[in-house]
Order: structure tokens, then C-alpha cells, then sequence
């Protein structure tokens, strides 16, 4: 209180002073104590001995993403049974919650894909918590995010696509479902049935390797910041700049994933045969 | 909140699908070629040919996001 009324009396001239020494002292201690290498990993909070080497899994103790991916399971598992153990018509805080979340993705289902969109929830919801979960744990220091390895992304965008197919063959049929690959125009079908393939093949590329890139780039410019958060202005850095940076890119991305995963089904279910009135 | 958050969310959703799924479609064509040719012994000719499929459903699969073929999801 008092330093920050002795700054003001000065005329605003002593925040830059203070800035100033700060550099300098900054500099100094980064010549003097400058590390050989910058981390690119943290260590990881949560660690389990490797139980699955026989299975093949290599290492002295399981990969660090696997192990972040039963953790993000068990908050949500532990999460749904909490929020739902005694439900009542007056909802209590977690109930209500847990209420806004489901009002939410389902409100966003019903303008996505419309009237049919209500059965989908359960895939989306869970697909949308999931990657929300873990791109926001990725936050904290010592966690890492599942969804910075490629390899739970590609899980995620394969189970989409193989998803979306699989209702539009249960909605249209088998034919039908190719039938809408080919275009309106006969002569071309063959050419335009290669490339909606090639289109179609593209798309879990492109969900997963979204979803991957922008979260592990965040969280490598995050480890490096904060490996050398012992120069005292990447500290500050990182809580200024990229951490409010990198929750707003968590929720966008996940939003970015289950939307384009609610187009995806809702052109797989309805493309084509336009408004069935019932 | 409901009203106006949503939008310009699923603007930047749209908009941020574009430059990776026309690359995609791209890699995905020739990678198809490539193990087609590998396959077949027909050295450069379906390469070429599933690339340039590649690119044309990268482009389709572009002018569908923008909404200017088909019919534009609002």
C-alpha cells in the first residue's frame, strides 16, 4: 500500500526505475546462472509403475499421457456420480452444475443439428468433456494433457468419423449412405465419389492434428516459460500472457472439435433427403 | 450470453477448419496414390492422379466450409 503510494507521487517516472532494475537484475542473474539446455518436459505429477509391459508398453513407468488419461477419467467418472448420486427437484450446487453443463451441449446439439440432435448427447457430451477436461489440467504445472500426444487425438477423431458414418448408415442404409457420395450429376459420380472419399479420409486427419497441434504448442511455450521461471520475468510472462492465452484456446478448441463433429453427423444424417415431416 | 457467445465461437470453429483440411485432403490423395502405386507397379501415373483428387476435394471440402457450394450450414 505504501510503495504504491510513494510510486504514484512520483509521477509514474518509478514504475519504469523499478521495471528497469528488474531487466537489469534479470540479466545479470541470467548471465551469471544461464542454464546449458531449457527443458522441454516437465516432470509429471502423477506417475504409475509400468504394470503393462507385457503388453508391450515400454519404459520404467507408464507414458505420462495414458496416465493423465485415467486421471481425466476418474475426475469425470467421480465427477457424473457425485453430481447425480441423489438427484432432487430443487437442484443443490453440484446438481445444478452438472444441469447447466448438459443444458448447454444439448442446447448447442439442438441448433446444430436440429429436432434429431437429442440423441446424440451422449457421444458429444462425453467427447466434449473429455478434451475440456484435459486441455484445461494441461493448465496446471505438473499435469500434462492428454491431448498434447497425437496419439489420444487420433483415438478421439477416429471414433468420430467412424461414428458419424455409422449413424448415417443406420439412418439412410448402406446405398443410400454411398448413393449421396456421388453428387447430382451421373457422369461425374465416379470422380466425384473419389473425392468425397478422399474428402471424408481427410477429415480425421484434420480434427486430430488440429486438436494435437494447438495444445501441445501451448504447452511447450508453457514449459519453456516456466523452466526458466527462476529469471523471474518469464514467471510473470506466463501468468499474464499465456495463461489467460491458453484457457481461452482450451475452451475454443474443444469447441472447435465437438461442433465440427455435430457438422459432420448432422451431414451424415440428413444430407440429402431434406425435412421429413412427421 | 446464449445469444451472442455461440456465433462468433462457431465463426472462428468454421474459419479455423480451413487451412488444415485442405492440406489434409491433399496428404491423404497422395499418400493414397503413393501406397496404390507401390501396390500396382504403375509408377508415377496414379501418384499424380490421386493427388490431384486430393487437392480437388481439399477445395471442395474448402468451398463447402465457406458455404459457397452446397448448402451452407448456418
Amino acid at each position: 500500500m505504501a510503495t504504491e503510494a510513494t510510486k504514484k507521487r512520483s509521477g509514474g517516472k518509478g514504475i519504469w526505475i523499478l521495471l528497469g532494475i528488474l531487466v537489469v537484475v534479470n540479466l545479470a542473474l541470467g548471465i551469471r546462472f544461464a542454464p546449458r539446455h531449457v527443458e522441454l518436459e516437465h516432470p509429471a505429477i502423477v506417475q504409475l509403475p509400468n504394470f503393462l509391459a507385457f503388453l508391450g508398453v515400454p519404459g520404467e513407468w507408464m507414458p505420462p499421457h495414458i496416465t493423465f488419461t485415467w486421471l481425466v477419467m476418474a475426475i469425470l467418472v467421480i465427477g457424473g456420480a457425485l453430481g447425480t448420486r441423489a438427484l432432487r427437484p430443487v437442484p443443490g450446487p453440484l446438481q445444478n452444475f452438472v444441469e447447466v453443463v448438459i443444458e448447454a451441449f444439448s442446447g448447442l446439439l439442438d441448433q446444430m443439428i436440429g429436432r434429431q440432435g437429442r440423441q446424440f448427447l451422449p457421444f458429444i457430451g462425453t467427447a466434449g468433456l473429455f478434451i475440456l477436461t484435459s486441455n484445461l489440467l494441461g493448465n496446471i504445472p505438473g499435469f500434462r494433457p492428454p491431448t498434447a500426444n497425437w496419439n489420444t487425438t487420433v483415438a478421439l477423431a477416429v471414433t468420430v468419423f467412424l461414428y458419424y458414418n455409422y449413424c448415417g448408415i443406420r439412418k439412410h442404409g448402406l446405398l443410400n449412405y454411398l448413393k449421396h457420395f456421388c453428387g447430382p450429376v451421373l457422369p461425374l459420380a465416379p470422380i466425384m465419389f473419389v473425392i468425397e472419399f478422399i474428402g471424408h479420409l481427410a477429415r480425421p486427419v484434420s480434427l486430430s492434428i488440429r486438436l494435437f497441434g494447438n495444445i501441445f504448442g501451448e504447452e511447450s511455450v508453457i514449459v519453456i516459460l516456466l523452466s526458466l521461471a527462476w529469471l523471474v520475468m518469464p514467471y510473470f510472462i506466463w501468468l499474464g500472457i499465456m495463461l489467460p492465452l491458453s484457457l481461452f484456446t482450451s475452451v475454443v478448441q474443444t469447441f472447435v472439435f465437438i461442433m465440427l463433429s455435430m457438422v459432420y453427423i448432422a451431414g451424415a444424417v440428413e444430407e440429402g433427403h431434406g425435412e421429413e415431416h412427421h | 450470453m446464449p445469444n451472442e457467445e455461440p456465433s462468433v465461437l462457431k465463426q472462428l470453429a468454421r474459419l479455423s477448419t480451413i487451412g488444415v483440411t485442405l492440406v489434409a485432403a491433399t496428404a491423404i490423395g497422395l499418400a493414397i496414390g503413393y501406397g496404390l502405386d507401390r501396390w500396382l507397379g504403375t509408377s508415377p501415373w496414379l501418384t499424380l492422379t490421386f493427388t490431384l483428387f486430393g487437392i480437388a476435394a481439399g477445395f471442395v471440402n474448402l468451398f463447402r466450409d465457406v458455404g459457397l457450394i452446397g448448402r451452407g450450414r448456418q
